[in-house]
């Protein structure tokens, strides 16, 4: 496997060794019958963070939700959440709520007695459960519907409802399935920057299942990358986009061009690779540890691919293309030029400028440059 | 079980006819001035008779439809009450049907039935003079019936259980039961009693030493709270369920019909359990009732019906049906062929002596119909 | 070229039934009748809404009025056995005689009140039986695996194959002194005396819960089948144990289920006559065996009718709660 070494991070919890993880998930592998759901996982969660289990349907990131929560007993492994072994221990037992998928509302009862529901169980007392609740519902906006039923609500006030109710015990950690799922794009956007600012004003603990990846970009503090029931990489957004360590990865997030090649330079601090599909050699300004005449990969993001004109006067990668596709999207524009080998590469500019857009047009021959630092280097 | 079950069944139609005879009562009476007897010329080989359960031998249906041809539906009752129920609901279907003598009296009246049509019956010359004087009574001059069989009303008792609870004293008096001191005795192996409130409220007064027949206010309250203070101790009132009850030994004193008590009496002998059942006549006397065949006055069949009823006057035939029910046939022709066994029986043909104490059931008024439901619907709820 | 214009409307009829109705179309019969049916609003569409009404006012409204009719008539020996309550008089006048009397004796009759009070009560307590045994039944089958679920759903509906009679003849069997269940007693050495069982009150509830259980087991089962269990799950999460969980989230919301499977059986037992009169002691008193004995004892048809009337509206309260959950659990699917 290729690694990309990156630049030193800031000091952050999960790179520190002594640090406590609060939710610790050991080998766990969880199976219906044959089929194996969650595969020997293990992922350490810290106190304050706001971690993102992202991956595609059926990856089995709700079932490890679900073994967070104590609706399924892991078939194999441990969860320990603040140090205690979870094993035996039911839902209604655990230090952890849940935000339900499809919210879990319940109809009978309005939008107060839906919040109170869990102090009540509690046995907090009468007069503390009343300022609770209404300070909760001031918090999400709602109270002027304390005392509606959920269908007479709306999708988001919903959904700030079910937050409200998973929150208002105070729960160490808070477990989200598709928080944002059922919302529509405008108020997922407004709602994901709400859900930020509550888990750090209230200095929660949010673990997130999502299948949409900005979403995890945007939310999270550390992203858990899942596939067939692994885990295939955890690190930060920033660590995931720019760093996958994997083609899956690479092109689960967002976009990326892929060069297949074969490694013909391998030095410490920097490589080459012959890639016939772009008509050329990659240079790459850092070492990777690899056997030489290794087949790799080379992902480059589109934004990093710089597009003109006129061929670029210094720069360590350059291809030649035909625009082939212009998509104006007003921030920026989408190229996909065809290179000589037939294959199209995808390049997004910014509109820095009115009319930007303008100097290039189709079937223009163009010139692709990119930064020796851009492409990442991967062998799978 | 079968016949209890019939009647259970019965029970059930019944309802649902309220619905349809409420439903239909605009139409009948157009209908029953309209067909005259004996119109339809030609009629279809079909007949449809209502007749009490456990009342006929169990071949002389088969050997009447082989004999005629006729197809016969043949459904069963267990009380008059049932039976009028229907005939007054008009369109009950039926061809032949055997009220008792006293119901059959104001049913008459009511226009519920037609003239038979004697020429069409020659067996009459066979039936028993004396007691065709009887039921003129009811009928005058034997115009609308003829008398099918005819009984008493009585006790039938286990004979085992009722000897080891009163020793050598006989069951013979109505006392034994309308006293309340004397049923509590048979309280927990069970009594039953007729539902036939006009034949237990007539043998009461009886008991009483008063008319049996009396229509007053007074005397029928007088009564039935007689009755209530024995209601504790009853167990069921039904009038056909006795029989199989009384013959497994589920119960061990019942108010009953005796035919139906004397059948009750062989099916024991014949399970073979050990239950022997007996039937008595009370010394005080009691009811002697007749039934009889008539035909409604809106009979589809009437020529099958007068075929049937004739059939059944055959001496032969109807020898048959009274050793099979046990009870007595007016049909003099066929005393000499009825067994010895049932002919010495003193339950199915009383002897003289006890047959000077019968009494005939006359036919209630409107005002003593009422006046009797609302008391005997008092007595069954024990209210 | 003008038959081919005409031909889509014609398509749908045979040469033959074309012709016959382009004769009678041309009728004046014909068109008088359809301007008078159009005129009065009658059209295709609505004479096919019709037909629910119609069927309605055929089977409920023109017998209950009939009953109705005849409460108000007087008794007789006779066919029909009431008066009618119009006469002629003069043979040009008509008279209208209503006799309230049927309805002032039932009000007078302590009989007739014990006798409701009574049949409510043994269906109120038979429904709640029915509710205790049903609802864990229901409960059951609603979790079961789908295998089996319809096996067991296959078992509830079972009996309904053979005769209500018959299943009720056949308690007699089990509950009487020499039957079933106090032979096997017998046999085994517990009693040497038979319990008494049939002929009681506990073998008409033991009739009416065993005959009537599967008209509260659907309409729950349906209820529960349909219910969202990450709502069970959430209250799990929030911290409620299994049992409070079932007291707040689902009890509740299977209440629609509950009051329709009570209504299914609270109707049917307060009428119920078969049952007392077959497994029921003697002097047992509900209504429905007091409106057999009005109409086949007394052979009163105004009194039974009035009975009959008076059970109805006794029982149209509870209808109209049950149609009420239906339409609240109408509502509560379409969420």
């Amino acid at each position: 496997m290729a690694t990309n070494p990156r630049p030193q991070q800031q000091l952050a919890v999960w790179n520190d060794p002594q640090a406590v993880p609060y939710v610790h998930i050991d080998r766990v592998t969880k199976k219906f019958g044959d089929f194996v759901a969650v595969n020997n996982v293990s992922l350490k969660i810290y106190k304050k963070e706001l971690f993102c289990l992202l991956g595609g349907s059926g990856c089995g990131k709700t079932t490890l939700l679900r073994m967070l929560a104590g609706f399924e007993e892991p078939t194999s492994g441990k969860i320990f959440i603040d140090g205690v072994d979870m094993t035996n221990i039911p839902p209604y037992e655990r230090p952890v709520n849940m935000m339900f998928q499809s919210y879990a509302l319940f109809p009978h009862m309005t939008v107060e007695q839906n919040v109170a529901f869990g102090l009540k169980q509690d046995g907090v007392a009468k007069d503390e459960i009343r300022t609770r609740v209404d300070d909760m519902l001031k918090l999400v906006r709602l109270s002027q519907f304390a005392k509606r039923k959920p269908h007479q609500l709306s999708g988001g006030q919903r959904q700030r409802v079910a937050l409200a109710r998973s929150l208002v015990k105070r729960p160490k950690l808070l477990l989200l399935d598709e928080p944002l799922g059922a919302l529509d794009k405008k108020l997922r956007e407004h709602t994901q920057f709400e859900l930020v600012n509550l888990q750090e004003q209230l200095g929660v603990t949010f673990v997130v299942v999502t299948h949409d990846q900005e979403e995890a970009m945007t939310l999270s503090t550390r992203i858990g990358v899942m596939n067939a029931g692994e885990i295939i990489q955890v690190g930060t957004p920033k660590d995931i986009y720019e760093y996958p360590n994997s083609k899956f990865v690479a092109e689960f997030i967002g976009n990326v061009n892929m060069f297949d090649g074969r490694l013909i330079e391998d030095e410490p601090d920097h490589v080459r690779i012959d890639s016939p599909e772009l008509g050329g050699t990659i240079y790459v300004d850092h070492g990777v540890s690899s056997a030489p005449d290794a087949v790799v990969s080379a992902a480059i993001r589109p934004e990093k691919i710089i597009i003109s004109v006129d061929r670029p006067a210094q720069a360590d990668n350059v291809a030649q293309g035909i625009v082939k596709e212009i998509a104006y999207m007003g921030d920026m524009s989408v190229y996909l030029v065809q290179l000589a080998s037939g294959k199209v590469v995808r390049v997004t500019q910014p509109n820095t400028y009115r009319h930007a857009e303008d100097s290039i047009t189709w079937d223009q021959t163009v010139y692709l440059s990119w930064h020796a630092s851009s492409p990442v280097v991967l062998s799978e | 079980m079968s016949r209890a079950l019939n009647s259970s069944v019965r029970a059930g139609l019944a309802v649902v006819s309220i619905a349809l005879a409420v439903a239909a009562c605009g139409k009948k009476e157009e209908a029953q001035q309209t067909q005259a007897p004996g119109a339809a010329a030609a009629e279809e080989k079909v007949l449809h008779v209502y007749n009490w359960s456990d009342y006929i031998a169990e071949d002389t249906i088969k050997n009447f439809e082989d004999k005629t041809g006729i197809k016969v539906t043949y459904d069963v009752f267990d009380s008059n009450d049932m039976l009028e129920t229907r005939l007054l609901a008009g369109n009950s279907g039926f061809d032949v049907v055997v009220p008792s003598a006293s119901f059959l009296e104001r049913q008459i009246k009511a226009g519920v039935f037609q003239k038979l049509d004697k020429s069409q019956i020659p067996n009459l010359s066979n039936m028993d003079p004396d007691i065709q004087q009887r039921v003129a009574l009811h009928d005058p001059n034997n115009d609308h019936a003829v008398t099918y069989l005819w009984g008493t009303t009585g006790i039938g008792y286990n004979v085992d259980k009722v000897k080891k609870i009163l020793g050598d004293k006989p069951l013979d008096s109505w006392n034994q039961i309308f006293d309340p001191k004397e049923i509590a005795k048979f309280k927990d192996c069970g009594v039953s009693v007729l539902d036939a409130p006009d034949e237990i409220l007539k043998v009461v007064l009886q008991w009483m030493g008063r008319d049996p027949n009396s229509q007053k206010d007074e005397d029928l309250t007088a009564a039935a709270e007689k009755l209530q203070l024995i209601r504790p101790y009853i167990r069921k009132i039904h009038s056909s369920q006795y029989i199989d009850d009384l013959a497994n030994g589920e119960l061990c004193v019942s108010i009953g019909w005796s035919g139906d008590i004397l059948q009750a009496r062989d099916r024991a002998e014949e399970a073979g359990q050990g239950v022997k059942v007996a039937y008595s006549i009370p010394k005080e006397g009691t009811i002697v009732w007749f039934d009889m065949l008539a035909i409604p006055a809106d009979a589809k069949h009437p020529k099958n019906a007068h075929a049937f009823i004739n059939y059944l006057m055959d001496p032969q035939v109807a020898a048959n049906n009274t050793n099979f029910v046990n009870y007595a046939n007016a049909n003099a022709a066929s005393f000499s062929l009825v067994s010895d066994e049932v002919k010495t029986d003193p339950g199915v043909y009383p002897t003289p002596e006890v047959k000077a104490k019968l009494f005939p059931s006359l036919a209630y008024n409107e005002q003593a119909t009422a006046t009797m439901a609302r008391l005997w619907q008092k007595f069954t709820t024990g209210q | 070229m003008s038959a081919r214009a005409e031909a889509p409307r014609r398509h749908r009829h045979s040469a033959g039934v074309q012709l016959i109705l382009d004769f009678l179309q041309g009728l004046p019969p014909y068109r008088w009748t359809q301007a008078r049916l159009v005129r009065w609003g009658l059209t295709g569409r609505t004479l096919v809404t019709a037909v629910p009404y119609f069927w309605l006012l055929l089977f409920f409204l023109v017998p209950f009025i009939i009953v109705l009719k005849i409460a108000f008539a007087e008794a007789r020996i006779g066919i029909p056995p009431y008066s009618p309550l119009l006469s002629w008089v003069d043979g040009s006048l008509a008279q209208i005689q209503l006799n309230f009397a049927t309805f002032q004796n039932m009000v007078e009759d302590s009989l007739y009140w014990k006798a409701y009070l009574n049949s409510i009560k043994v269906a109120a307590i038979s429904t709640v039986l029915c509710l205790l045994i049903g609802y864990p039944m229901a409960y059951a089958i609603a979790r079961a695996q789908s295998t089996w679920r319809h096996i067991l759903l296959m078992m509830v509906i079972l009996p309904f194959w053979t005769s209500f009679l018959l299943r009720v003849y056949a308690w007699i069997g089990i509950l009487k002194n020499n039957g079933l269940i106090n032979n096997f007693l017998m046999w085994t050495g517990l009693i040497d005396q038979p319990i008494v069982m049939i002929q009681t009150d506990f073998a008409i509830y033991v009739g009416i819960v065993y005959s009537y259980l599967p008209f509260m087991i659907l309409p729950l089962y349906s209820n529960l089948e349909k219910m969202d269990l990450t709502l069970l799950e959430a209250a799990a999460d929030l911290g409620a144990k299994p049992f409070k969980t079932f007291l707040t989230i689902t009890l509740p919301l299977s209440m629609p289920g509950i009051v329709a499977g009570s209504m299914l059986v609270f109707i049917p037992a307060v009428g119920e006559f078969v049952i007392p009169e077959l497994l029921g002691p003697s002097d047992s008193l509900m209504i429905g065996k007091v409106l057999w004995q009005v109409f086949f004892t007394k052979r009163d048809w105004p009194a039974a009718c009035a009975v009959a009337i008076a059970l109805l509206l006794l029982l149209v309260i509870p209808i109209v709660l049950l149609q009420r959950a239906q339409a609240a659990e109408a509502r509560g699917a379409h969420r």
